[in-house]
């Protein structure tokens, strides 16, 4: 069964990274705390017990507990993974937390995704791009079911930042899309009401910081908590936009 | 079309260009290195002929020669042997501090989920991963091959088109087997273990690259990589072990009722 225990209870070691960078004293060291593991604990009562019990000065993000807002995403043994959805069961007794790389650091385990999330959106225009102008008084236009669940497939991502501290390329290039950034552009790619031609796309697809960037590492597949389809995806983006060079269609009218 | 309806950002003109090159590029690597695995493979069939005997290598090493088969092969497996380095070495970050930083997160990534945990559920996040130790180890054994394998086919492209060594302008059983013998089987065992791995390893990332909603799942995919990686490389490694002279070709009984 999920979270089962053995009769006698592990004491977990916790090693955490340890540094705020607004705090000219602070220099950058992991501090070790011990907590006595209970039924179905998860990173995150684990986090909230030192920070009650042990340490409150602690920081680390938390919104919905239920892998939905994707605010705690740290790197756990190694591993980017959200704290909430990761029980201590599934873990050694010596677990070793650390922010997300590849993001600003806030402090401690907090990291600012939504500066790179919003760089990312900006660059790819993450909004539907309709050339005509809106009438009110025409119905909206129908999507078929098989579309509508491609772009709801895409759209499950959370924006968590574990596939980008995954990457390689976005560990050493800020500019990368990502896994994240990718799967966003797939998403309007997809959608009927984004009128964005393939040149339009092309730039933000075909270059060093879109898909033939990758190095192909697939971590970003094996790491995202929603499972996302991202190896599916880049395939996706590749053959398109290799199509698109390939018959004229990426340069402009 | 006017500006308005420009929608993406990035418009100028050198972007553009270089996104159109990124591609051809991506395009080239991926192409010559399909095309070097593919050539690997009839490689290690073609000098497994030595596992008939010296009689039969030597009968078809003269037969691709008399038909000016080996001669081109050699100048096109140079070519894109070279092309394929360059072009899949841009993807190499150039500081060591960036290599670094990548090498720390491969070994992270693929040593996590895999302690020893006796309340480990199957719900666990921690799915197995290593990919990315195994693009790690592409760049290593490419920079080897890069060392071992012009050397080797420097030594083949002086034995094919020149009489330096041995009798004929040719390859040989005779020359290579000594050489082999001679202490070119460390080299030859390193070049083997590096193509062998780099190629399956190769293959299985362009699959995934430009296919992983096509063909096979992703499983299936590494599964395959793997069986071909043993299966080649035991074939290699038993022609060269016979090249060294260390065991009597094991399939000299086919050529017994041939005539020379």
């Amino acid at each position: 069964m999920s979270g089962e225990q053995n009769s006698e209870s592990r004491r977990l070691r916790l090693e955490i990274f340890r540094y705020n960078p607004q705090d000219e004293g602070s220099e950058p060291h992991t501090d070790v705390f011990e907590v006595d593991e209970t039924p179905f604990m998860t990173l995150f009562i684990v986090l909230n017990k030192i920070r009650e019990t042990l340490d409150p000065g602690l920081q680390f993000d938390f919104v919905c507990r239920s892998a939905t807002c994707g605010s705690c995403g740290m790197m756990v043994n190694g591993r980017p993974a959200l704290a909430c959805r990761t029980l201590t069961s599934d873990l050694p007794e010596e677990i070793t937390l650390y922010p997300l790389p590849a993001f600003k650091l806030v402090g401690d385990l907090s990291v600012d995704t939504g500066t790179w999330f919003r760089g990312m959106s900006e660059r790819t225009e993450a909004w539907i791009h309709e050339r005509q102008a809106f009438d009110p008084a025409v119905q909206e236009e129908r999507m078929s079911d098989d579309i509508a669940a491609a772009i709801y497939e895409n759209d499950r991502c959370i924006e968590c930042g574990c596939c980008v501290a995954s990457c390689g390329v976005a560990n050493v290039d800020p500019e990368f899309l990502a896994g994240a950034g990718l799967n966003r552009v797939a998403r309007f790619m997809v959608d009927p009401r984004d009128k964005r031609s393939d040149a339009e796309w092309f730039d933000v697809v075909a270059g060093d910081e879109g898909v033939f960037g990758c190095f192909g590492m697939m971590a970003c597949a094996d790491v995202c908590p929603k499972e996302l389809p991202l190896l599916e995806v880049y395939a996706y983006l590749r053959r398109k936009t290799l199509g698109a060079r390939f018959s004229g269609r990426d340069r402009r009218q | 079309m006017n500006s308005k309806a420009t929608a993406v950002r990035k418009t100028d003109v050198t972007t553009s260009t270089s996104a159109r090159r990124q591609i051809v590029y991506e395009a080239i690597s991926g192409g010559t290195g399909l095309l070097l695995a593919l050539f690997m493979w009839g490689h290690v069939v073609l000098v497994g002929s030595i596992l008939t005997g010296e009689r039969g290598f030597d009968w078809l090493a003269t037969f691709l020669e008399d038909y000016y088969i080996a001669q081109p092969t050699v100048f096109a497996i140079i070519v894109l042997f070279l092309v394929h380095a360059a072009l899949a070495a841009r993807k190499i970050p150039s500081q060591l501090k960036e290599r670094k930083r990548i090498l720390r997160l491969a070994k992270g990534l693929s040593r996590s989920g895999r302690e020893q945990v006796a309340t480990r559920t199957e719900h666990s996040p921690f799915r197995p991963h290593v990919e990315s130790m195994l693009w790690i180890w592409q760049v290593r054994t490419g920079l080897v091959m890069l060392v071992l394998g012009s050397f080797h086919l420097v030594l083949m492209a002086m034995d094919i088109l020149t009489p330096l060594y041995g009798e004929i302008a040719g390859i040989e059983s005779a020359t290579s087997m000594a050489r082999v013998s001679a202490g070119l089987w460390l080299p030859y065992a390193v070049l083997l273990l590096c193509v062998e791995f780099h190629a399956s390893v190769g293959l299985y990332r362009l699959a995934i690259k430009w296919g992983a909603d096509l063909w096979m799942s992703r499983a299936v995919m590494h599964l395959v990589e793997r069986i071909i990686f043993w299966v080649i490389l035991f074939l290699g490694a038993v022609t060269l072990v016979v090249l060294a002279g260390w065991m009597d070709p094991p399939l000299a009984f086919l050529l017994d009722g041939a005539a020379s």
